[in-house]
């Protein structure tokens, strides 16, 4: 089954929407690029607020280191004063760096670590250190004191160190990730914008060639079939709907090309009825004439002159025969104008066809002397279902014509027989025979071929009834021929006895 | 500031106790640091030769280990025996039972309420291990320290 193609409004469509898509993309990177460069904005601001907040955190405690010392070394308690307010501000300190580090686990992690340090520092050694140092200086201020102080504020200030060395890197990290997806977007945009540009040409190039080449040639093959050239057709391998124009172009110049081929075939038929119609007047006047001029000469003779009695019976003879040949040409016209009308009323007697033919040989014997007419039927009856004069008529018109188109004389062979159920009679003659160009117009009426160029006289009307006879009794007539070696008509009818044949 | 403390102390126990409670390796693998507290159960001083504190006196402290973050009983007690050098000085040693091993000390001190020994070595989960330890009074009485243990392997 052919597959039918996708319509050129779903391609325009989904190319339309293609486009759209490629356009949403280029948009959608170019939107992530300014996103992400906002989120390195963002993240830089982020990461100065947690260096503010960090340095912040790390002068509370060394705020606390200071007021430690100063009170552990003076043991006057306004030393105390720093590290009173580092303590109040510590917990709000802490609070907003782990805030502003929430989005990054790792610096979470390090605030959380770090805090816990400071406030180790703060529980175990400042606090301890400073009551410690109320009742004993010397104690709060011993090496190991100072040492331990050292130590945790190294470990601290080692931790504050790492943190805002993380910040940086996750910072500089950032930036480099924004600067990076700001220049893979800016290539996608460019090579997006690139490649949307080559789409919109791919597409208008589609176009041309899908819509604007092929409406050009169905507008050239129609305009070279309004110029006449009716056999003008389209290739028909076109998308959608042009495929649909160019199948019915094609269609349609097939269809004009018929109609002007059956027009020309009717004007033939025309100007050959009109042919056959001169023709017919050529014959029936000349048909006509000749008898009409026998009758008109041998009455003017027997009107104006005495004959003895022999000479006046022998031409009152030929005036009845020409009469009667009259008489049989416009029968002939009468029943070709039956035929022609469905008029031709048969009768459904039962007809014996041996007698009849040795009737009609009898009838014909005495019209030639050149010719010899021979009967061949088998002893067993042979009968047929119809009409015995129009019977009669059929054997009579082939008999004739044998006669007629052997003019060198002769055997003209009458077979009749029974074939199985069908009555089959043949008239076979040594005549002339029918070319073959002319074979297949042998039954069209006032067909005479040759006839007339050879003098042998007919209204082309004979095998016209003939078969219209045969036909309307249920039958067939046909012929064999070669030219210069005779003809062959037969007939074959359904034999009268063949449903009791049947039956019983 | 006292649930600081306590805070801090317990979160120091629970990593003692993990690491105490450790079911992986007999001995410890990896540097770490113990924070626990003390309450001073005994203290005596035996005075030697002439009367009041002088050379040659020995001093005996009993206390108690606690995880106040995990439970409120003592985990584990400490013996500390120190022989005055000095009028103030003396030199101690002193053991550390903890529930996995004990943790032996020793080192010169002059003043109780801050001090640092070092760490010898210990037995189960301690056995391979060295280091120091911080000592420092949070109230007299009664005594009550925090005990910063900073262990090496």
């Amino acid at each position: 089954m052919k597959r039918r193609s996708l319509p050129l409004a779903a391609r325009t469509v989904f190319a339309t929407g293609l486009v759209g898509v490629l356009v949403g993309s280029v948009f959608v990177v170019m939107l992530l690029a300014v996103s992400a460069l906002r989120e390195a904005e963002r993240r830089e601001a982020r990461s100065r607020d947690v260096t503010v907040s960090t340095l912040a955190l790390e002068k509370l405690v060394l705020d606390m280191q200071a007021g430690v010392r100063g009170f552990v070394i003076t043991g006057d308690k306004r030393f105390q004063t720093p590290l009173i307010t580092a303590q109040r501000e510590l917990p709000q300190a802490l609070d907003e760096l782990q805030r502003l580090v929430a989005e990054s686990p790792s610096q979470r992690k390090r605030v959380r670590l770090l805090g816990q340090e400071i406030r180790d520092y703060r529980d175990v050694y400042a606090i301890p250190i400073v009551n410690i140092a109320e009742t004993n200086r010397a104690a709060a201020g011993s090496p190991a004191a100072v040492a331990e102080d050292k130590r945790l504020i190294d470990s601290i200030r080692m931790k504050f160190s790492h943190l805002l060395d993380a910040e940086e890197g996750l910072a500089s990290q950032s930036a480099q990730s924004a600067d990076e997806r700001w220049t893979a977007a800016l290539v996608l945009g460019i090579g997006g914008l690139i490649a949307l540009a080559a789409a919109m040409l791919a597409f208008g190039v589609y176009l041309a060639r899908s819509i604007a080449r092929p409406v050009r040639e169905v507008a050239g093959a129609a305009t070279r079939l309004a110029d006449g050239h009716l056999e003008e057709r389209l290739n028909e391998g076109g998308p959608g709907e042009i495929g649909d124009l160019t199948r019915a172009f094609n269609a349609m110049a097939e269809n004009l090309q018929r109609s002007r081929q059956e027009l020309e075939a009717q004007n033939e038929q025309l100007r050959e009825s009109e042919r056959m119609k001169s023709e017919l007047v050529s014959i029936v006047s000349h048909e006509l004439r000749t008898p009409l001029a026998s009758v008109l000469g041998f009455t003017s003779l027997l009107l104006t002159r005495d004959f003895d009695e022999e000479t006046r019976h022998r031409y009152l003879g030929i005036i009845d025969a020409q009469a009667r040949r009259l008489g049989a040409l416009i029968d002939d016209f009468l029943d070709a104008r039956r035929l022609e009308q469905g008029r031709l009323e048969l009768g459904r007697d039962r007809v014996e066809v041996a007698p009849l033919l040795r009737e009609q040989a009898e009838l014909f014997r005495g019209q030639s002397e050149r010719h010899r007419l021979t009967v061949e039927v088998p002893r067993k009856p042979l009968a047929v279902r119809g009409d015995r004069d129009r019977l009669a008529q059929v054997i009579g018109n082939l008999l004739s014509n044998a006669i007629k188109y052997s003019p060198e004389g002769g055997v003209v062979e009458l077979v009749g027989e029974d074939d199985d159920g069908v009555i089959r009679v043949a008239v076979r003659d040594q005549g002339v025979g029918i070319p073959d160009d002319q074979q297949s117009q042998i039954f069209t009426r006032f067909f005479r071929g040759d006839a007339a160029a050879s003098g042998i006289g007919g209204t082309g009307l004979g095998l016209a009834v003939s078969r219209e006879i045969v036909e309307a009794h249920g039958g067939r007539i046909g012929f064999n021929s070669a030219e210069r070696e005779g003809s062959t008509f037969w007939v074959e009818l359904p034999a009268a006895d063949r449903r009791k044949k049947e039956n019983g | 500031m006292k649930r600081t403390v306590k805070f801090g102390v317990s979160l120091g126990g629970l990593a003692l106790l993990m690491v105490a409670f450790a079911p992986a390796s007999p001995a410890l693998d990896h540097p770490g640091t113990i924070r626990i507290t003390t309450r001073e159960v005994a203290h005596r001083v035996m005075d030697q030769g002439r009367p009041g504190r002088g050379p040659g006196d020995i001093e005996i402290i009993r206390t108690l280990l606690y995880n106040k973050g995990l439970t409120p009983r003592a985990i584990g007690h400490g013996e500390v025996v120190c022989t005055f050098t000095g009028r103030r000085s003396r030199v101690c040693n002193g053991t550390y039972f903890l529930p996995r091993g004990k943790i032996v000390v020793a080192g010169a001190l002059v003043f109780r309420q801050f001090y640092e020994f070092a760490v010898l070595g210990g037995t189960g989960l301690y056995n391979n291990v060295q280091g120091s330890v911080t000592v420092t009074t949070t109230t007299p009485k009664p005594r009550r320290d925090i005990l910063t243990f900073r262990l090496v392997v």
